[in-house]
């Protein structure tokens, strides 16, 4: 299992356990976490809030040290900066100073030094993510959905071969969530890059993922690894009517009661 | 699209996105955009008509008061002499001779002032245990009424200029070194978060996040600075004498002459007024984003 994932340079986590230290406290959120994803696979984490899915986000992107275990990257150990991953956040973190254009371009311009490259693949961007007319218009301009976009488009410009979504939609409304998920699926398939998604959204994480990882309330384990065989390309808002898409939420959502209880995202 | 109206001033994307945006907050109806900027101009124009009534109100009452005296005219003197005066002394060149050299030495407190604070907060934030060490000092010497100083300055640099400018930088330096400081602790986490996630250096953390956050309330403690820069000036100059506007206001009230000190204030307001109008200016259209 673990040669696979390295063979083919994907992730591979080992027994990772990671616990916060807090007056005179020790809270372990992680343990013993063991997950390997392929290349190219586009694997989403849930499970109930304070399971550590993010802290597993957070070890993968480099963001934070590694405690205990063992976590591969492709061929080498996470690290903060690296040029072949790239992360969304929860918030857009969009810099207001800065127009869409340019909260692009200040991502990408850390990995490419080309501007005319740069200029050619953000209008590509912005145009995907359905901002066309949109460059020069500053955050404050926008709504939430469209800053949102903006930072969908600032992820992908990076062209990482890792891509690491932190619930990256959870502000939305429920339209303007399928619209960006769409968007989300169109530009993985176009970048097949591999992704890890962490979502507190079961139907989100069953329309958009190759696999769901139910992890169990803390300390966070692997309570279930169920892969999604829903046909490819996918569109999100057909799913909608999908019974096979229902068929299996409702499986997931089953065993997603037995892992965690009745009270998941509570 | 939705609102593609006729009219097409303002640049066509943020146009466009001002519409769109409007649109999906409440169904923007039709054609409201020509009703909606005939009631502004109508706003407007009852807003400034009735300032000007206001203004009116004010000096006729005052002149009232005075004329009935109700309130005795050496107190507070009457607009029907103090206004010729004001224009009396300001074409003959005196009004302008000390509002220049008032504004000369603000202009010199302020850039000085200003280039100083601007250097200790790039210090402080390039040295973060320096600026542990001395936070309280600034902190105390803020909350220090800093015109109790004048008269020290006075006796130190005497009372030409020198002591005027030195008073008004002993404002300028701490009101835009609290609100520097103040402004780049203001730097949003997830801005951050992002730039480690990028691999961003220290410094291009320091250029390219900390200054354009701290940026808004720099201009607020220039613009704040600036007045209180002229605070110093004239107080320097009611304490000292000399040229300046303050002198003047000191020499009139000091002959008991009302009239002379009402115009003198006038002109003061149209200095202080004009200063933080240009500065109002450039804050915009530097922080055009903010908007």
């Amino acid at each position: 299992m673990s040669l696979s994932a390295e063979g083919s340079a994907g992730i591979l986590i080992e027994d990772v356990v990671h616990s916060y230290r807090g007056r005179g406290k020790t809270l372990t959120v992680l343990d013993g976490i063991s997950l390997s994803i392929k290349r190219g696979e586009f694997v989403a984490l849930v499970g109930p809030s304070g399971c550590g899915k993010t802290t597993l986000l957070d070890i993968l992107s480099g963001l934070i040290d590694l405690q205990r275990g063992r976590v591969m990257v492709g061929k080498v150990p996470p690290a903060v900066g690296r040029a072949d991953t790239a992360r969304m956040f929860a918030r857009d973190a969009l810099l207001p100073w800065r127009t869409a254009y340019a909260n692009v371009d200040f991502a990408m311009a850390t990995r490419n030094p080309n501007r005319d490259r740069r200029r050619a693949v953000i209008h590509a961007l912005l145009d995907d993510v359905g901002l066309n007319g949109f460059e020069n218009a500053y955050p404050r301009q926008l709504s939430q959905g469209m800053r949102q976009r903006v930072a969908l488009a600032r992820t992908f410009s990076l062209e990482s071969d890792f891509v690491f979504l932190d619930e990256p939609f959870g502000a939305l409304d429920a339209q303007t969530k399928l619209v960006l998920q769409d968007k989300l699926l169109r530009l993985w398939e176009k970048m097949q890059s591999t992704v890890v998604l962490v979502s507190h959204d079961l139907a989100e994480a069953v329309a958009l993922a190759d696999r769901v990882v139910v992890m169990s309330a803390r300390p966070g384990r692997i309570a279930a690894d169920i892969a999604i065989d829903l046909p490819r390309p996918r569109s999100v808002s057909a799913l909608q009517s999908s019974s096979d898409y229902h068929a299996l939420y409702a499986r997931l959502w089953g065993e997603l009661e037995r892992a965690t209880g009745p009270a998941l995202g509570a | 699209m939705p609102g593609c109206g006729a009219s097409s001033s303002g640049r066509p994307v943020r146009r466009w996105v001002r519409e769109v945006t409007r649109s999906t907050d409440n169904e923007a109806i039709e054609g409201a955009d020509l009703s909606d900027s005939d009631k502004q101009l109508r706003h407007r124009l009852f807003i400034v008509a009735g300032r000007l009534v206001l203004l009116a109100l004010v000096v006729g009452s005052w002149e009232a008061l005075a004329w009935t005296g109700l309130v005795p005219a050496a107190f507070i003197g009457r607009p029907s002499k103090f206004l010729p005066l004001l224009v009396e002394q300001t074409l003959n060149g005196k009004f302008v001779l000390a509002a220049v050299d008032t504004l000369s030495a603000t202009l010199m407190a302020f850039a000085l002032g200003g280039i100083l604070a601007l250097a200790t907060a790039l210090a402080l934030a390039v040295y973060p245990t320096l600026k542990e060490l001395i936070d309280p000092f600034i902190d105390a010497m803020n909350a220090l009424p800093r015109v109790a100083l004048v008269p020290l300055f006075i006796v130190w640099f005497g009372l030409g200029t020198l002591s005027k400018v030195v008073s008004g930088v002993s404002l300028m330096y701490f009101i835009l070194l609290y609100n520097t400081l103040a402004g780049a602790q203001s730097v949003d986490p997830d801005h951050l978060q992002l730039s480690r996630s990028l691999g961003l250096s220290r410094r291009e953390v320091f250029l390219r996040i900390v200054i354009p956050t701290a940026i808004p309330s720099i201009f607020v403690g220039l613009r704040l600075g600036l007045v209180y820069t002229l605070l110093g000036v004239v107080t320097a100059e009611l304490i000292a004498g000399g040229k300046g506007l303050g002198s003047l206001i000191s020499y009139y009230s000091n002959t008991f002459d009302a009239d002379g000190v009402f115009a003198v204030l006038l002109v003061l307001i149209v200095v202080a007024y004009a200063l933080s109008m240009v500065m109002t200016r450039i804050e915009r259209w530097l922080t055009r984003w903010n908007r």
